[in-house]
């Protein structure tokens, strides 16, 4: 236990401070070619034609790759999880979001590549798009997505990730007050100062080394291996030093396409994104929808909670039936709620397609549940820090799912909350444990949700 | 063009109006200043023109014709450390390290035109420069410490408070 609880200095620091860290973008390899897409210009449209052939013909251009080209063009990033795959590498059809990916060059350097991507030839036909997940369920609302425009294909084909847990209709009966509120935090970028990049080499062997910035390396390698439809020993992927990622690096964004032009140029291909690119074209944190009404008793006890959420995921599933699940599993926050009607919805908008950041699914009901139990405190008078004191999860206590918990930290993590801010707490407050439920602590509505912590 | 960094005379051959980040990274093969946005924005390219704190991707190679350039290179090797590589290290003032070259040449700068551990001071040297790793609070402790002149031996860390804005206490 040299470490645990010591500070010691970073492993890369000194390389970081010398210019020594060799991140992808100063991989060096002679030969190498630029890659650049033609991207969407619209947030949804049909594709009518495409004509290629003029990038094609022109000197210096090494490589031009559609949906053709792609040996499995729709892979989902959860395909290994047995769920449906809807996202096409290269858009085959029809566009629907804004900086879509459809085709791609490689050239003898950059500027050339975004001149031959000028010169695609495309034609388009505008679809009305749909950009706000509450116009969704709408009756004359675009279907933008092929499963219609939330996602169907939860466990036993739900269209919806459900919660159920105790009788919440008799907690809102016995509520003193309902306390509702709804929180839309908006999608963020994770802006990392390293934009996407990716270096690819085609090596005498029949391999492909690939440089790659991401931060779910062997992830990464079978989503590459899956689109190519190769085996996973014909992949090197070097990775480890990122320049920021946050979660906007999980989704496999250059390395298929950089292979792609690779195997069709023989050459290596690198691609960097512009930071334009990385802002609108990137995955971003999804900006949800969330409601909220609780039952409450006019001494503090939240009773129950019903909880609609509409998660963006963009156009494309993607994580999102991940970053839900996880989600719906935390939606009571730090709080022991035992009786609760939780539906949560994927739903497809025309946005960039949304995915992991710092907290997958978890920061937005973080967000509306502290809001919405400093609401509750609001309401009935009570103090903020107390309210959250009483209703903390405890040894023994069950999460929205049935897990037990059996080390749980709220109680603590409150106590350092107020002595650090100055706050003094009422004695009962003040020594109150995590130590199972007792007392004045186990009122009649908290005893059904109890579970045994020496079985977990 | 006659260039010089980091006391290295070099004769290029891109086109005057070629980005001096270019120029460095895909030329010379000096890959330190980093290509963050290539229009300005965030100062990961940084780079010091004789002395002087310049965004390297939207300075016209010509404007470095003849000029002295200094990288992170030139400031220290891993064995010779300068105070504020160090300061650095000591402050976990680089975590991903993509903006770091920029941000260390920027303190250089403004070391080097007698700025003082004052944190409005750093702040305003350092205004321009985007970092989404390590939220800034460290950096400024970095800069601070090397405006006093301390010095460290890399086996040490620091103590696991932001100093320099909080006045102390803040873990």
């Amino acid at each position: 236990m040299k470490v645990v609880g010591a500070r010691i200095p970073r492993y890369d620091g000194v390389a970081h401070v010398t210019g020594r860290t060799t991140y992808v973008d100063d991989v060096r390899v002679p030969g190498t070619l630029w890659a650049k897409a033609l991207r969407s210009p619209h947030h949804h449209a049909g594709i009518k034609s495409i004509d290629t052939r003029p990038a094609e013909e022109m000197e210096g251009v090494r490589a031009v790759v559609t949906h053709e080209d792609v040996p499995l063009n729709v892979y989902g990033h959860l395909s290994a999880l047995g769920i449906p795959a809807d996202e096409p590498l290269l858009a085959e059809g029809d566009v629907r979001y804004l900086g879509q990916p459809i085709a791609l060059v490689a050239a003898d350097d950059e500027d050339l590549a975004a001149e031959a991507v000028s010169r695609i030839e495309i034609e388009f036909e505008e679809r009305p798009a749909l950009l706000d997940v509450r116009k969704a369920f709408d009756a004359d609302a675009p279907v933008i997505h092929q499963w219609g425009n939330w996602y169907p294909h939860f466990e036993a084909e739900m269209d919806r990730r459900q919660i159920r847990k105790g009788d919440v209709a008799a907690a809102f009966e016995q509520a003193d007050v309902i306390v509702q509120g709804a929180y839309r935090p908006a999608a963020i970028e994770h802006a990392p100062i390293e934009t996407q990049v990716c270096q690819v080499v085609p090596e005498p062997s029949g391999r492909l080394t690939i440089y790659s910035c991401t931060q779910a390396l062997y992830f990464s390698m079978g989503v590459v291996a899956a689109h190519l439809q190769c085996s996973l020993n014909k992949l090197k992927f070097v990775g480890g030093t990122t320049g920021g990622g946050f979660g906007g690096k999980v989704d496999t964004a250059t390395e298929t396409m950089c292979c792609l032009l690779a195997l069709r140029s023989g050459r290596p291909v690198k691609w960097r994104w512009t930071r334009e690119e990385e802002f609108l074209c990137s995955s971003t944190r999804a900006p949800w929808h969330m409601e909220v009404a609780d039952a409450v008793t006019s001494d503090g006890w939240i009773l129950g909670r019903k909880m609609l959420t509409l998660h963006d995921a963009g156009a494309y599933a993607r994580f999102s039936p991940y970053g839900l699940t996880k989600h719906s599993f935390h939606h009571t926050g730090a709080y022991s709620i035992p009786n609760l009607e939780f539906d949560g919805y994927v739903v497809f908008t025309n946005r960039s397609p949304t995915s992991a950041m710092r907290g997958f699914g978890v920061t937005s009901v973080s967000f509306a549940t502290e809001t919405q139990v400093s609401r509750i405190a609001d309401v009935l008078g009570l103090d903020p820090i107390e309210i959250r004191l009483k209703n903390a999860n405890r040894i023994g206590d069950t999460s929205p799912n049935g897990v037990v918990y059996t080390d749980p930290s709220t109680v603590s993590t409150l106590q350092a909350l107020a002595e650090s801010t100055g706050v003094e707490l009422s004695a009962e407050y003040r020594t109150m444990t995590s130590e199972p439920r007792t007392g004045e602590w186990l009122p009649e509505h908290l005893v059904p949700q109890l579970g045994n912590p020496e079985e977990h | 063009m006659n260039i010089s960094v980091n006391g290295v005379a070099y004769e290029t051959e891109s086109s005057p109006l070629t980005p001096l980040l270019d120029v460095l990274r895909e030329e010379l093969g000096i890959t330190s200043p980093k290509a963050g946005c290539h229009q300005g924005g965030c100062g990961a390219c940084t780079v010091l023109v004789d002395g002087e704190a310049r965004r390297s991707c939207i300075l016209p190679a010509a404007y470095a014709d003849g000029a002295e350039i200094t990288t992170v290179e030139g400031l220290g090797a891993p064995e010779q450390l300068s105070t504020v590589q160090q300061a650095f290290v000591h402050h976990y003032a680089a975590q991903c390290g993509f903006c770091t070259s920029g941000m260390l040449l920027a303190a250089q700068a403004y070391l080097n035109h007698g700025g003082t551990d004052d944190p409005s001071g750093i702040q305003e040297a350092l205004g321009g420069h985007v970092c989404r790793c390590t939220g800034y609070l460290k950096i400024v402790d970095a800069v601070a410490a090397a405006a006093r002149g301390e010095l460290f031996d890399l086996t040490t860390t620091a103590v696991g408070k932001y100093t320099t804005l909080t006045g102390g206490g803040v873990e």
